[in-house]
């Protein structure tokens, strides 16, 4: 096993994780693809040099696997509609129970965005990304990317409210 | 950034399960042992089979029904053409006096169309007269 595979593990997995979770929203998709991107770098090690912003190729690899997995198994509609039955929460457990009412109304209100809303909210909010590496990351113009989180975070803002104005 | 965003981006997410690192780590590992030439192949087939998946994804219905309706043409194509040589198989082959007969009838037949083919072959035959003879016989 090259240690540069080991290397990139450490510093990204936790990340493309979070990542894959939030969109997928399905433990068993995202370890299997956390494992197809390592795979795939094992393989053809020569995919990442040259390559400036590590995080930034990997997310993109990983959101590039996460929409062929969609296509394999259907329409994004579908997974879409299984959301609200089997989603997994992109957060961790807390034991106060405000905490973790918000973290789940939050999770939901996620689910509810499509995919690629989501990809952007969550590579803003949580990666701490500018929209122009957003942009690279998910191979769309940065003006899209940024009015995709604009909808979202109206979206998110418009089921939240209540519940974060009695939380503040 | 307003204090909804900070607040939504405060929220921690799920940590990655630890023992996966083991798994996909040991997962990397078969990758370099499967550049055997047969899983290269595998890999291969998978490429394309992804690839033929891209472009069919859209509207597998659409290309399911033009592919059916090439398997009903093909079908109706094939037994067109079975029927034919099984009706010229179950013709039998005509007894000795049919042949006989024909024979016979062809001969006549031939006889006949050579006779007046003699026939229109010999032009009128011409006797140049007198013009004095001529006139007699008109006048006769």
């Amino acid at each position: 096993m090259p240690a540069d595979i080991e290397r990139l593990y450490d510093e990204h997995t936790q990340a493309l994780y979070a990542f894959l979770l939030n969109f997928m929203r399905d433990e068993a998709d995202t370890r299997d693809l956390l494992q197809e991107i390592f795979v795939k770098l094992a393989r053809e090690p020569k995919l990442l040099s040259g390559v400036r912003d590590e995080r930034a190729f990997l997310v993109r690899l990983a959101h590039n696997a996460a929409i062929d997995l969609m296509r394999r198994r259907g329409t994004r509609e579908k997974i879409k509609e299984n959301f609200a039955a089997e989603a997994v929460s992109p957060f961790a457990a807390t034991a106060d129970p405000d905490e973790k009412f918000f973290r789940d109304e939050l999770a939901n209100a996620l689910a509810e965005l499509p995919p690629d809303q989501r990809a952007v909210v969550h590579l803003k909010l949580w990666e701490g990304l500018t929209f122009e590496k957003i942009a690279a990351a998910l191979e769309i113009p940065p003006n899209t990317a940024a009015s995709r989180y604009r909808y979202s975070l109206d979206k998110l803002r418009g089921r939240l409210r209540p519940l974060y104005e009695e939380i503040k | 950034m307003d204090d909804f965003e900070k607040q939504i981006q405060r929220q921690p997410l799920r940590h990655i399960p630890g023992e996966w690192r083991a798994e996909i780590l040991s997962a990397t590992d078969g990758a370099k042992i499967s550049r055997h030439p047969s899983l290269v192949t595998r890999h291969w087939l998978s490429t394309l089979n992804h690839q033929l998946s891209t472009i069919f994804w859209p509207h597998p219905k659409a290309w399911a029904g033009l592919a059916a309706a090439w398997i009903f043409i093909f079908a109706v194509n094939f037994s067109m053409r079975d029927k034919s040589p099984v009706v010229a198989e179950k013709v039998s082959p005509p007894s000795q006096e049919m042949i006989a007969e024909l024979k016979k009838e062809h001969r006549m037949y031939a006889e006949m169309i050579g006779a007046n083919q003699t026939r229109e072959a010999e032009p009128a035959k011409f006797f140049p007269r007198p013009r004095t003879e001529r006139v007699e016989i008109l006048t006769a």
